[in-house]
This record gives C-alpha cells, structure tokens and sequence, in this order.
C-alpha cells in the first residue's frame, strides 16, 4: 500500500518498455520513430478507452466476482447515447447536423442509465436469484447485444425512412471528442483516481476486498455484502457505459452488431495482467492501469509488424503474451516467497 | 507382542525378527527443512517401532505436520536420512511414499466433496475394466470391504461431500488401507470430531494396531495421547526434544516440554454475574426438508453480564445453529423470542446485531472468519472501519492507531500491523479475530468452538483473556460453544446441553461434570 508499485508491477512497466522497443526496432516502417506523436496518440486513445471499462473489470473481479457482459454494455449503451439522440433531434441527426447540448447530455445520461439498470440487474441475478455471476454475465453477454440491435432497428424503422442496424452521429460534442486525445486520457485518469480512491482509501473499497478475500467471513462480519455487490456490478456496468459513448465518437457511429466486440475479455485481460486475482480479493488501480497498456502496446505492436492481415494474429498474439505476463507474474512472486497457497 | 505376529500374515514383509531385538521400521535422522524465511525442522531425529503408536506431540508451529510430510513424501528433506525397513529412502512423491507402505490422512481432509466414497477411495487409483472403462461395480465392492471393518455405515455410492467429518475420515483410512499401508501417519485426527466420532476412531485405531499397523498420531490433546500412545515424541520449534515412553512421565511434563514452560494452574473460577443481558425464551428454528424438522425447538436461556455460558452438545446438536440465530447470521424464520438487555429483538443481519452490540467468533476460522488477502490490521479493523477515517478517508495511520491498543492488549504475536494474516499461527490469527470484535465494543459475545486447531499455550492465553473479558467492570455475557468438554468445564459459569435441537440438560459450574454432559448430550438424561 506504501509503495507505489509493487514488484510484479514494475515487472509490467519494464514489459511495456520491451514491446515498445521491440516494435521500434522491428518495425519496417520505424512509424514509432517517424511519427512518434500519432503513434504515442493512438495508443494513448485506444489504452483509455479499454482503461475506463477495465477499470470496472478490477472491481467486480476484486469483489469476487465478474463481467462477462461489457463488450456487449458498451454496444448497448452506444445504441441507447445514438437512438436518444435520434429521438429527440431526428431532423439534425438525419441531417448530419449539430444536435444541441442538451440532448447530448440526455443521450450521456440515458447510457448510463442503462448501465445503472444493467449492473442492478447482474447484482439482482447474483444475490437474490443466487446465480453464478459467470452465467449471470454470461447470459447478459448475449442478451444485451440482441437488446441492442433490436433497439437500434425499432428505432431507425420508426424514425428514419429505413430499417438501419447502425446510426450515424456526427454532433460536433462527438467530433471534438475524436479528435482531442486528451478528453478520454482525461476521463480515464480522472476515473482511474476515483477508482484507486475508493478501492485503497473508502470503507466500501475495504468491503470490496473483504468480500472478495472471503465472502462467508465479510457477511458474518456484518457487511452488508448484497449491497456491495450490487455496487460493484453497477460500477463496472457504468464505466462500460462511459466507455460506449466514447466509442460512437471514436468511430461516429452507433454499430450494435459489433461494437465493443469481445472487448469484455480483454478488459479482464489487463486486469489479471495487472495482478488481479479472478479468486477475488486481489487486485490494484495502478496494476490494471500498466496491463491496459501492456495490453494495447503489444495489440500496436502486432499490428505495426505484421503489415497485412494483422488482425488474424493479433488474437493469437495477446493470448501468449497474457499468459506469459500472468506465469511470469506468478513465478517472480514465488521465488521472491510471497505466494501463499489459498485454502478455500 | 502378538499383534507384531499379525504382519507377516497381512502381507507385509517384516522387516526383521521383531520379538528378539527390534529395528525401527522408520528412522528419520538429523532431518533439517528450510522454507523461505524458516527453518521449519532442525536436525530432528526419530525412531519408530513397528507396530507401535507413536504420538507426536509439539505446539502448532512446532513443525509436527512438516515432519510427517517428509514422511509422506510430500516435502523432501534438505539435509538428513529416511530409513525405512532398514533401507535409505528419498521419495519424490507421495506415490514413492505410499509404494513404501506409507500413508498419511491430513488434518485437512483430502476429499472430493462431489464425488461418491468409492471414487474417493480410488481417486488416483481406478480400477479398470479389461476394456480401460472405470470398474465401478468392483471399485464399490473393494469399497464396502474396506469399510466393514471400520465401524461404519457407509454407503459407497454415497456421495462423500455429504458425509459427516468424522465419516469422511474414516473414508480416509479406508484409502489408506486400500494402499496396504503398513505405516500410518495420522495429523490431528480428532481436531474436527465430536466425542463419539472420536471414541468411534479410537476403536477403529485399536483394531487397525492388532492387524500390526505402525501409526504415527499426531495431536495435543494430552487425554487421547496418554490413552492411545506408547511412546511420545515432543518437538518444539523445529527440534526434537525428546522420546519417552508414555509410562515414563506425565501430560503436565509433555505439556510443559511442549511449551517450554509450565503452564500456571488455571484459577478461572469467582466470577460474580451481574445483571441479566440476553434472554431466549422457547426459541424454535425450522428445518425445511430435513427428517427432524427443525435445527433447534423450544430452547431457552439466560445470560448475565461478566457471566459465560457453556453450551455442549454433540455435532448436529444446534450449538452454532443457536448462536447464528441469535446473531442474525442463520435464517429468518425462526419463532420464540430473543430479548437483549430487556429488549425484544430480532436480527436479520449480522450487521444489525452488530450494531446492538453483539459479536460473534464463528467456528472454523479459515472459512468464516479470516480475510486472507487482507493484512493483519484490515482484518482487525473491519468491523470498525468508519472509526479509522479522517475526513471521510481511510487513514492508515488512524486505522494503525485504531488496532495497535487491542492487538497488544490481547497479545497477538505478529511481525506488525501490515503483515499477512496467513503468516500468523491459528491461535494469534484466532486472537486477531477476537480483536476484531472487541473494538465493537460488544456487550454479548459469542464464541463458537473459539479454540479449536490452537495449542495448548495458546489456548491457555485466550482462556485468560475470556475470563479477563468477563470480570473487567464493563464485563461482557459470554456464551462459549466448544467441542472439547473440558474447555467448557474450565470457563463456563453455567452449562447447557443441546441434544438433537433440545434443550437436554443445564449445569451449574459445581454440578457439572464430563459423564454427566455427555450422558445429557447422548440423549440419557439420568
């Protein structure tokens, strides 16, 4: 808690130092030499946006539990930020036009309104229902999807002249969010604080890790642990939510047939490669920061090396890596004598 | 000696003509271990008699298990010799072990809670069809002939996660028998059972002796090894103190060799109960779907403050049952009445019990008490977090200064406040617990079977700090659950005995005594 980094996370710094130089060197087109500013911008967008959501990840994972749904939250809550939008102003956004703040900020709330919604339903699944979070989300991982796409054709059906399975939006609040960089660093370093705030420094982020550590011992403990659950699923389901309004600006478009995509894993992904423990009660801010960049420097690595056909390898590519990031994170910790065998 | 006879006809070779001058058949010498950070064993020697039961006794800590498992194969020693049967020995493995004829059941079980007993006695071992498929229908026989003789009603196809502890280790030796293990290496056996189970296991043990079995028992329970030992040997921090014959000396030596000390006569008696605290009156708890109907019926009682309250009873009697209710940590659905300080109440969560000022040390520390992942000071502090707050934040420094007063006043033995809760020994992680609840301010109290897996010194230091609790001016009601009778007999004021959910029996200190709980327990009341 003292120290900034532990070991295992230094570990992760000099990783991402390695993948870097290694595209550097290996690189034909030496982009990272030539134009070291868009790459480092690219890597900083795309490290954010996956940072905001994997940042819910750490939660729920410390917590105990876990999201399968996120990808799946974000096409969701692109779909709801687009079709609001489509509601209130149909005429400017068929136009192509500016929209107005306030509809902005009633689309941005809506989405994370639906986050809300979709974290309590988990929560609800998981302590009333009792059922395993993995199928909860796992079920969710479906279904929001579908939701999504038969909101966004109900929606363009009854307003647009055409049935459309995406919606355009090119509000210039999205345009300026795609071009400056820094409004999702921002958000992802103002949302990383928050976060290592409440896990390392709040009574709920003790609760956190208690009932993550040991689920039985927190309850008899009298925290009330349904609610810290409830908490910890909208938490995650919210920062995706967050995280899907950044992408219909990325990419101008609300598209629920593939937004967002499998990003759930890699969201869990940089979590574990960040120390998580998916057996819950382990897991901190600043290492889920590091595997969210590992992760997206070795993603830009694959694809600045492997001129065509990148996105065929980058899968098999990020799976090795994971698993040598998180053997490796094992093995250190063993010779330095620091892992214990969990007894449950 | 006959039962030494016995081995040549339970085809194990004999190791050399036991009746003119016997060789050890195990003889472990200046055995040393290093984990990282400890010297776990140093230079320990032993010497083990075919057929004889050797206890091993030593504080936790004492490196008893470490040893045992270097026996067993699990842990291979860094310096020192295994003489087995006369033959130097490195296993690799426990299955170098277990070809040695050397079995071990651990403290902690080895089950597969979802599978059937056959399977588990099997389990690494299948018996094969001719076509490669499992045996079952064999497996199940080799299975019930095992455990005939065991004392046991077991049904093989039972699934093993539904068995009792008591049965689920005789499921064990049943394995170990199966592996035609001459030597058998048991740790803590009775740690877990109630005092039938463990009268139940001394007969099997008795009946496992006459067919020649060499067993190593591990335990500080000074009754049980002064019953079942014929030789003793003790080891304290890593070392060997010495081996002597039971006849030789005295549990007060062994226990004193044991801690290195002796331990002060316990003067726990002459506390004065105050005003009446806690009342429960015909307090019945259901038990949908199970033959008996409820978990407890129509069970009543009183607690005064600087008073404890035993409460005996066999496994499944209700102890726990009692007290979760009371703390609103069992169902909701229970009827009677529950009256705090004059107060009627009713808890739905431990939270709000916790707020009314009771606190609760649940039974099995590992699984419901410890926060593993969390230092010492975050599994002290969780039940008062708010008061280790500055400006809404947690302050590591308010929180340290929150638990220091209560870690040192109880005396938990730790490297610091920030060290891992898993390091510390049961009985300090067991004190760490209690600390936890003490800073709740608690008026009741209620322990559940507080020292179980905990040695004996330090055993006698959480019986001290109970009896401190209780005659401090602030005393606390103390309700104590224990499934060693006489823990209760040393502490409680009062006794109850619970028999299958009722209310068999209640004792005033004099009047108690060990045949007469039990007699209520077992169900005869006199």
């Amino acid at each position: 808690m003292h120290k900034v980094l532990k070991p295992s996370e230094w570990a992760l710094v000099v990783a991402i130092l390695i993948a870097v130089a290694i595209t550097t060197l290996v690189d034909a087109n030496h982009s990272y030499l030539h134009r070291p500013v868009e790459s480092l911008r690219d890597i900083a967008r795309n490290a954010s946006l996956l940072g905001i959501f994997a940042l819910g990840a750490t939660v729920v994972i410390i917590s105990g539990g876990i999201d399968l749904s996120l990808g799946s939250m974000i096409a969701l809550s692109a779909t709801v930020c687009a079709t609001t939008m489509l509601a209130l102003a149909p005429q400017q956004m068929t136009a192509f036009k500016p929209v107005g703040g306030w509809v902005v900020a009633a689309a941005v709330a809506a989405s994370l309104a639906v986050g809300f919604c979709v974290g309590s339903l988990h929560a609800w699944l998981v302590t009333t229902i009792r059922l395993p979070p993995f199928i909860a989300t796992l079920a969710t991982l479906v279904g929001l999807r579908s939701l999504a796409r038969a909101l966004c054709e109900a929606a363009t059906s009854a307003i647009t002249p055409t049935k459309s399975a995406l919606v355009n939006v090119s509000d210039p609040f999205f345009r300026t969010i795609r071009e400056n960089v820094w409004i999702p660093v921002g958000v992802f370093a103002v949302l990383a604080a928050v976060t290592w705030v409440l896990l390392t420094r709040t009574v709920l982020g003790r609760h956190i890790h208690a009932l993550g550590s040991n689920e039985q011992a927190a309850r008899l403990a009298g925290i009330r642990t349904d609610r810290v659950k409830w908490f910890a699923y909208c938490y995650a389901a919210m920062t995706a939510a967050l995280a899907g309004v950044f992408y219909v600006a990325n990419e101008s478009v609300a598209a629920p047939v593939n937004q967002g995509r499998g990003h759930e894993l890699n969201a869990i992904a940089a979590a574990v490669v960040g120390g998580c423990s998916l057996s819950g009660g382990v897991g901190t801010v600043p290492g889920t920061i590091l595997g969210t960049v590992f992760l997206r420097v070795v993603i830009d690595a694959v694809s600045k090396i492997i001129k065509t056909g990148a996105d065929v390898y980058e899968g098999l590519i990020v799976g090795v890596v994971v698993v040598l990031a998180v053997a490796l994170g094992q093995l250190g910790s063993r010779f330095a004598g620091l892992s214990r065998t969990r007894r449950r | 000696m006959s039962r030494e006879d016995d081995t040549a006809g339970s085809g194990v070779p004999p190791a050399c003509p036991i009746q003119v001058s016997p060789t050890p058949i195990v003889r472990m010498l200046g055995i040393t271990k290093r984990f990282p950070g400890v010297v776990a064993l140093s230079d320990v020697t032993i010497e083990v008699m075919p057929g004889e039961l050797h206890a091993i006794c030593g504080e936790n800590g004492a490196g008893k298990s470490t040893l045992m498992k270097i026996l067993s194969g699990v842990h291979r020693p860094d310096e020192g010799e295994l003489v087995v049967r006369e033959e130097p020995r490195r296993f690799e493995g426990t299955r170098d072990a277990e070809r040695a004829g050397i079995a071990i059941i651990h403290q902690e079980l080895a089950i597969v809670d979802d599978l059937p007993v056959s399977a588990n006695v099997f389990l690494g071992r299948e018996k094969r069809t001719a076509l490669g498929l499992l045996d079952e229908r064999r497996m199940r026989e080799e299975c019930r002939r095992l455990l005939g003789p065991l004392d046991a009603r077991i049904d093989p196809d039972c699934r093993a996660g539904s068995l009792r502890v008591g049965d689920q280790q005789l499921v064990e030796i049943a394995k170990a028998l199966s592996l035609d293990a001459s030597i058998l290496v048991m740790d803590e056996p009775t740690s877990a059972l109630t005092e039938s189970e463990s009268a139940r296991l001394e007969r099997v043990i008795a009946a496992l002796r006459s067919k020649g079995t060499t067993i190593l028992y591990i335990s500080h329970k000074m009754d049980e090894v002064f019953r079942l030992a014929d030789r003793i040997t003790v080891l304290r921090d890593g070392r060997t103190v010495r081996t002597v014959k039971r006849e030789e000396t005295t549990p007060r030596e062994v226990t004193g060799w044991m801690v290195g000390r002796e331990i002060a006569a316990e003067a726990l008696s002459g506390r004065s109960p105050r005003e009446r605290l806690l009342e429960v009156r015909n307090l019945t708890v259901p038990w949908p779907g199970h033959a008996r109907g409820y978990r407890l019926a129509d069970v009543s009682l009183e607690l005064a403050r600087g008073e404890i309250l035993g409460v005996a009873g066999l496994m499944g009697a209700g102890r726990t049952e009692l007290l979760e209710t009371i703390f609103g940590a069992g169902g909701d659905d229970w009827t009677g009445e529950i009256r705090l300080a004059g107060r009627s109440v009713r808890f739905r969560h431990p939270k709000e019990a916790r707020d009314a000022g009771i606190a609760m040390v649940t039974e099995d520390r590992k699984r419901l008490g410890l926060l593993p992942d969390l230092d010492v000071a975050a599994n002290v502090s969780l039940c008062e977090l708010a008061a280790a707050r500055r400006g809404g934040l947690l302050s590591r420094r308010a929180e340290e200064a929150l638990v220091e007063g209560p870690v040192r006043a109880i005396g938990v033995k730790t490297p610091g406040l920030h060290a891992s809760i898993t390091g510390l020994s049961g009985g300090n992680q067991q004190k760490c617990i209690i600390a936890r609840w003490l800073l709740t301010s608690p008026r009741v109290l209620l322990l559940d079977d507080p020292t179980r897996g905990i040695d004996v010194g330090a055993k006698a230091e959480l019986y001290a700090l109970i009896d401190r609790l209780c005659r401090e001016d602030e005393g606390l009601g103390v309700i104590l659950t224990s499934s060693e009778l006489p823990e209760l007999l040393t502490l409680s004021d009062r006794i109850i005995v619970l028999a299958e959910g009722r209310l068999a029996a209640e004792f005033r200190r004099e009047e108690a005594t060990e045949e007469r709980i039990m007699q209520a327990a077992t169900g005869n009341v006199p």
